[in-house]
């Protein structure tokens, strides 16, 4: 972090800015929200609260979260233990592989597993097996605890990274303890505070999650908050519909404020406190070759089943002519693609990478500004509050921003624009921060006394350390844009409709071929800046480790 | 006490990450003897220690513990199942138990009860005089404190061998002296043999009763303290053990070691006088003669200016063998 506690003009001119921006972009929405409520609803509110449906869905969404949260931490738990062995064969492509899940779009892995293990799907037509529970709440809960895993495992593997160093687990092996009992006493108990963090992370974004539930739930007519939201709000014109949405956007808000707030405060300082991330971990001690064989076998097969079999299923059926034809090379085609690639969905593949790359470019200023301010006492305060903005339902943030300023911006990109930058500013401001505090704040100051100013001490000491984490952070919340649906769903407007909106429209019409189309071009839109992030982090691990320090024989150059 | 050696690593092989770290060392530590790692940093020190441990798998030769095969036999011995215990140079507490329960946990993998274990912890604390740090977390700790710690973990295992890495490499200068006291008297009074890395000559000849020289992964010497002071095998193991200057032997027979002890100022050798250093005790006098140049201690405080001419005598001279000397 830069050192240098006083305030000086510049920062807290600084901290008005981050102050002014968050309070445009989530605090009036929401107060406004509030409002709307408050005052439209009257008696109503408490109707609409009771009312049938809607009990059911807020009931349904609680249990899925809860149900996701404890299927997925034993997943992503399991994932960063093993994939902490450097002796796992393979590992370089195990740590991408399993992040696959995270990088496809959620709707794009949803209907993937339709197209792989549905009626009339790929192995309903290979081998006659088909799941009838994949629609359905079974099926939603699957999907997600696969689409969750990996955030658990990126969460964990981070806090064991800069908790268990491998001499703690080797001094518990020195003492007497077996494996087993290491992972029970030793690296469990050090991870406790990150694996906590991950439930309640998994726990909130379940809450607001839309894609997978709106793609396999809602044909079965099993509905959450967030695809009640979304029917309510296509209904249009009614205005019960109307105030029950605006109901549950703010319930939805409510129960993930009151979940995460008291988890931030208790282990916020916990991971905080924890000594920097060292060089990756090496073996604790030596293990049977056959024990990280099997490990590897495990893993192929979860992603296998999990990730590759749906892709492949969805990227097959984008090719296959017709229905209920075998996807053999015989029947393959481009006419999805021919039929899909028109100028309506070029022009929205271009809407939407351009929307991406600018909401990206902006996040990283607002990131970047918030991690300078961060540096101040009261900035902490700043920082919680822009984390909280990671765990807003999007639906929620869509009502809220729809309402406040929907009057002059209803269905302009602008207004998904400004979803974008509330819903994401987390997403930039995390990795820049991480990267300042991991800047030795004495390399700036041999800076400053070797007569840079402070600007240029910046620029000439910290850019350079700090670039990847820029790079980083940009292709993340381009990333997370470009796959983004559950805000732009209800955000868009004729003429400003996103390429994952399309994607949505077409398959809610029921477009088989042409959906499969859609989402494969839209998994290779992701792939590829996603490809190019992995290098990104990998360099900045790289870095990070430093250099291997060996300096044999160092004495005998003396004299 | 058997008479097997406590350790014993024979023509041990380890690579790491690709590079080969330790190339064919073999050692033998007693019962009870101390023998003292030393070498600078990226020697293999920590690797030897690390493969007599367990935490590294060799990739030739054998390891052997009190007589029996830990390693080059088939699948290597986990390290909670050898005989030893380990004093890490980071020390290696875990930040989620009080000091208490981090001397109590050897104790509970032996399968004693909570508060047995707890008893015979607080026990091992009183006799190190750290008793009163029992409740406290690591994050609590002077980095001294954390060290006596870390070895009263080790004294709980009740090992035979001892394995110290580094364990002063982070500490202050009278906390080291503390610490190493402390490590002597327990040692003492177990009478487990022990193996101690360090790149500290001082410590490692005040320490040991036999020292082991390495260099880029291979033995250069092992003997008493007084040998590898006194009669080192080259300049690199001259160096390693102490202050050397090397001069020409009068007789024109080759190089000489000299000790900075083991000449004196007042002589007939001219000389001039380079440079005076007071430390204290005694004073070092750099002086270049037609000889070479070389360091002379004497008692006191310095008794010359520089650039004066002075006169020297050769007490004593141990001739280097090789090129490199």
């Amino acid at each position: 972090m830069p050192p240098g506690g006083t305030p000086t003009p510049a920062r807290t001119s600084a901290t008005v800015a981050v102050l002014a921006v968050l309070a445009v972009l989530v605090a009036l929405p929401l107060l406004r929200l509030a409002q709307v409520v408050w005052q439209d609803g009257d008696g109503d509110v408490l109707r609409v609260i009771g009312s049938d449906g809607l009990g059911t869905a807020a009931r349904n969404t609680v249990v899925l979260a809860s149900g996701v949260t404890l299927a997925a931490v034993p997943i992503g738990v399991a994932m960063a233990l093993v994939l902490r062995r450097p002796d796992l064969p393979g590992r370089a492509f195990w740590r991408a592989a399993v992040l696959l899940p995270v990088v496809v779009p959620d709707f794009v892995l949803g209907y993937s597993w339709t197209q792989a293990y549905a009626r009339a799907g790929f192995t309903d037509t290979l081998l006659g097996l088909s799941w009838a529970g994949l629609l359905g709440p079974l099926g939603v809960w699957l999907v997600l605890v696969v689409n969750a895993a990996p955030l658990v495992y990126l969460v964990v593997a981070v806090g064991l990274a800069a908790r268990a160093e491998p001499d703690l687990e080797r001094a518990a092996r020195v003492s007497g303890a077996g494996s087993v009992t290491v992972l029970r006493t030793i690296t469990l108990r050090l991870s406790l505070p990150a694996v906590s963090a991950a439930a309640v992370l998994v726990f909130v974004l379940t809450l607001g999650t839309f894609a997978i539930p709106q793609v396999l739930g809602a044909p079965a007519g099993f509905s959450t908050v967030t695809t009640r939201i979304y029917a309510d709000l296509s209904i249009g014109g009614d205005p019960g519909s109307f105030l029950e949405a605006v109901t549950l956007a703010l319930l939805l808000v409510l129960v993930a404020v009151a979940c995460v707030a008291p988890t931030d405060a208790f282990l916020g300082p916990r991971l905080r406190a924890s000594r920097p991330a060292d060089a990756q971990g090496t073996p604790s001690s030596p293990e049977r070759r056959a024990v990280r064989r099997a490990e590897a076998a495990g893993l192929a097969g979860y992603l296998f089943l999990t990730v590759a079999l749906p892709l492949a299923a969805l990227l097959l059926s984008s090719v296959t002519g017709a229905l209920g034809v075998p996807p053999t090379p015989g029947n393959w085609t481009v006419d999805h693609f021919r039929q899909v690639l028109t100028p309506r969905t070029v022009e929205a593949l271009g809407r939407s990478v351009g929307l991406a790359g600018i909401a990206a470019t902006l996040l990283v200023g607002l990131g970047g500004l918030v991690a300078v301010v961060e540096s101040r006492r009261a900035g902490r305060a700043t920082a919680s509050l822009i984390t909280l903005t990671l765990v807003l339902p999007g639906s929620t943030l869509a009502v809220a921003l729809l309402m406040t300023y929907g009057r002059w911006l209803s269905g302009t990109l602008t207004l998904i624009l400004l979803a974008y930058l509330a819903k994401l500013w987390a997403f930039a401001h995390r990795p820049i921060a991480g990267a300042l505090d991991r800047l030795p704040p004495d390399e700036l100051r041999a800076a400053r006394v070797s007569g840079a100013g402070a600007l240029t001490a910046v620029r000439t000491v910290a850019l350079r350390p700090l670039a990847p984490a820029l790079l980083g952070a940009w292709l993340i919340c381009f990333l997370t844009a470009l796959h983004e649906v559950t805000m732009s769903s209800l955000l868009y407007g004729p003429g400003s409709e996103t390429l994952a909106v399309v994607v949505l429209n077409s398959e809610e019409l029921g477009r088989k071929g042409p959906t499969a189309a859609l989402s494969v071009v839209l998994a290779l839109l992701v792939v590829g800046p996603a490809l190019v992030l992995w290098c990104v982090l990998d360099r900045l691990r790289t870095r990070r480790a430093g250099p291997p320090t060996v300096r044999a024989g160092g004495i005998a150059h003396v004299g | 006490m058997s008479a097997e050696p406590a350790v014993e690593v024979a023509d041990l092989v380890v690579q790491y990450a690709g590079a080969m770290v330790l190339r064919g060392v073999s050692l033998r530590v007693q019962p009870g003897e101390v023998l003292a790692l030393l070498g600078p940093s990226g020697s293999g020190k920590s690797t030897l220690l690390h493969t007599v441990a367990g935490f590294l798998a060799p990739s030739a030769g054998t390891v052997r513990l009190g007589g029996r095969t830990v390693a080059g036999n088939g699948r290597p011995l986990p390290p909670e199942r050898r005989d030893l215990a380990v004093v890490f140079q980071n020390y290696a507490l875990w930040p989620h138990l009080s000091a208490l329960d981090t001397v109590a946990y050897p104790a509970r993998r032996r399968g004693a009860g909570r508060a047995q274990a707890r008893r015979e912890a607080l026990a091992i604390m009183e006799r190190l005089r750290i008793a009163h740090l029992a409740d406290r977390r690591p994050a609590e700790l002077s980095g001294g404190e954390q060290q006596r710690v870390g070895l009263a973990r080790a004294l709980a295992r009740r090992p035979s061998v001892y394995l110290f890495d580094e364990p002063t490499a982070h500490l202050d200068t009278h906390v080291r002296g503390v610490f190493l006291e402390e490590l002597l008297a327990r040692r003492r009074d177990t009478g487990a043999a022990a193996v101690y890395a360090t790149h500290d000559a001082e410590e490692a000849l005040g320490l040991a009763d036999r020292v082991a020289l390495l260099r880029d992964g291979q033995l250069v010497q092992v003997g008493t303290p007084q040998q590898v002071y006194d009669e080192p095998v080259d300049l690199f193991a001259a160096r390693l053990t102490g202050p050397a200057s090397v001069i020409d032997a009068p007789d024109g027979s080759g190089t000489l070691l000299v000790r900075p002890g083991w000449a004196r100022l007042g002589g007939p050798v001219e000389a001039e006088l380079r440079g005076v250093w007071f430390r204290g005790p005694h004073s070092d006098h750099l002086v270049r003669s037609p000889l070479g140049e070389l360091l002379i201690r004497e008692a006191g405080a310095p008794r010359h200016q520089v650039g004066a001419r002075v006169g020297w005598t050769l007490v004593h001279g141990w001739p280097l063998a090789g090129p490199d000397g």
